[in-house]
């Protein structure tokens, strides 16, 4: 068996492979289906300071290898879920990051106070979420305005920061270089890409909220090229998202430059695929004579 | 077992029941243990990543001797054509069981089961089970035409059936509806299960609510994970908020939520 484990910005983790925010839930809806024990760490839905109810539906649209989804953050509130949805996470004991998702750079900062000591190991940024109407991309298009809210909530906490970036921007690679340079600890690529389908017997758009976010492996070429910009840009580790399905699509983003991974709609097309993923990784180890996955990062530039 | 569990069943047999419907019965010997009716199965339903999602379908037959689990469903797309060419001995993985079902075990001894189209397919499951614990069930089934009345000599084993069609080519020409106000006006229930589309369960929700009676809706969303994990396929509950159809649902009382379109 080859090292899979990767130090992320001091979040340790036995293999690269996370779940993405929100599309395992806590987790606890999987437990019966696999041991999630064995994923490298579990992210958390974005979570907002008072609970949201969320978009209108229809949230979800299939797309040619993909879907849309405009589910709009439905969540308790971060209060009710550190009281009643973390320790059921905890338990799994794998390290556990808390996304967050404030309307305000305030509400970012009063988010992530109430995180400290809760035994959560890292807090992932929202400010790229596009079925809000405030925060989420609102705050993660312009650099500086990004910059702000990154820099407010490092100086408030002591877990990792790591951000997660939105594609849909003009340059990422200055997005990714600000949120550095204001202290991100880390960075997630990519969230969603902007999208919209319509139903052309209705004639009316397909979403209640008209546009939502493309996953799936139809957006992964999109972010592997992200990556692999924002990699050689930035000294900070990445984590890779962006319809990763196997092992050989981890891959290219970890040879495109980022430390780890993560899993978000293949759950939906196959509920085993972290478990296949970090096998298939392994095998690919094996096969290739790699003692160390982490020496693979980045290989494609470096 | 409590919760679900990812499934790759062999498949005895696939069964075209006319004009773009089909039964598929699997090989799940864990699944027809542990599912109830109304329940239903994510169907993984193509090979590599197009389409992309599973299949939400509910459990029409089950059974649990000889460990067989059969869907009925309807050919729309992809995904359902990729399923409806599954032969003998071919391989289906599946996510199940999963979400509420109907609540059997609720008092009453008169049922009344109003199925529209393909959404008749939670009821046969449904039937077998009410019947088995002593209920006298009528079911009334709609759809356009005598080819969308769905196994009709099969409901008769569990009840009297009575149809509504668009076009006449099968019992009344008409809406179930009409069948249905018909059937309350004549006689009482102590409960009404329905599975159909939006405009049907509206009416019996409706009529439901009108008599006093009260009514268990299946409802059909498009889901993405099928376990409560994405909030992907939500509805309108009475308060306000959305409750995960895959989760909550997707059998609803009536009162339970606010249906739209």
């Amino acid at each position: 068996m080859a090292d899979l484990a990767v130090n992320l910005a001091g979040i340790k983790m036995e293999n690269p492979v996370m779940s993405a925010s929100g599309t395992f839930g806590s987790g606890v809806e999987y437990d019966s289906v696999f041991d999630i024990g064995m994923m490298g760490a579990l992210v958390t839905t974005g979570l907002t300071l008072e609970s949201k109810v969320g978009n209108r539906p229809p949230r979800l649209c299939e797309t040619p290898a993909g879907l849309l989804n405009a589910v709009g953050l439905q969540n308790p509130g971060v209060d009710v879920f550190i009281k009643d949805v973390l320790p059921e996470m905890l338990d799994f004991g794998v390290p556990v990051i808390a996304n967050i998702a404030g309307s305000t750079k305030d509400e970012f900062v009063e988010i992530a106070e109430k995180f400290s000591g809760t035994g959560v190991a890292g807090l992932e940024i929202n400010i790229s979420c596009p079925n809000v109407k405030t925060g989420g991309m609102a705050l993660g298009t312009a650099p500086e305005v990004a910059a702000q809210v990154v820099g407010s909530v490092v100086e408030s906490t002591d877990l990792p920061v790591i951000v997660k970036l939105t594609p849909n921007v003009t340059n990422i690679v200055e997005l990714a270089r600000a949120v550095a340079a204001a202290g991100a600890d880390a960075l997630s690529l990519i969230n969603t890409l902007l999208g919209m389908v319509i139903d052309v017997e209705q004639r009316k758009p397909m979403l209640g909220n008209v546009v939502g976010g493309l996953s799936g492996p139809a957006i992964r070429p999109v972010a592997v090229r992200a990556v692999w910009q924002v990699a050689q840009a930035v000294k900070i580790p990445i984590i890779g998202m962006g319809g990763i399905c196997t092992g050989r699509d981890a891959l290219e983003f970890i040879l495109a430059g980022a430390s780890a991974v993560a899993v978000g709609s293949a759950f939906f097309n196959d509920p085993l695929a972290a478990v296949r993923i970090i096998k298939e990784l392994d095998e690919y180890c094996g096969e290739h004579g790699v003692d160390r996955l982490q020496d693979l990062v980045g290989a494609v530039w470096k | 077992m409590n919760g679900p569990g990812e499934f790759i069943c062999r498949v005895s047999r696939q069964v075209s029941l006319g004009t773009n419907y089909y039964l598929i019965e699997l090989e799940a010997p864990v699944l027809a243990q542990t599912v109830s009716p109304g329940q239903f199965a994510m169907l993984c339903c193509g090979e590599g990543f197009d389409p992309f999602l599973r299949r939400p379908l509910s459990i029409h037959q089950v059974n649990k001797h000889l460990g067989l689990v059969s869907f009925l469903y309807k050919v729309r797309g992809k995904g359902m054509s990729w399923l409806s060419r599954r032969q003998s001995g071919d391989q289906v993985s599946l996510l199940g069981p999963l979400g509420r079902g109907f609540n059997c075990s609720k008092p009453g001894s008169k049922g009344l089961l109003v199925g529209a189209g393909v959404g008749v397919a939670p009821l046969l499951f449904l039937a077998s089970e009410l019947v088995d614990r002593g209920w006298e069930l009528f079911i009334l089934m709609g759809g356009r035409s005598e080819s969308g009345i769905l196994r009709p000599d099969t409901f008769m084993e569990y009840g009297e059936v009575k149809i509504a069609t668009e076009d006449g080519t099968s019992g009344i020409q008409g809406s179930i509806l009409e069948l249905l106000a018909d059937e309350l006006e004549k006689s009482s229930f102590d409960r009404l299960f329905s599975c159909g589309p939006v405009a049907v369960l509206k009416g019996v929700q409706g009529m439901s609510k009108e008599k006093g009676i009260p009514a268990e809706l299946s409802l059909d969303e498009w889901m993405a994970c099928g376990v409560g994990a994405c909030m992907g396929c939500v509805c309108q509950s009475a308060d306000g908020s959305y409750l995960r159809v895959c989760r909550e649902g997707p059998v609803f009382e009536a009162g339970e939520v606010v249906l739209s379109g």
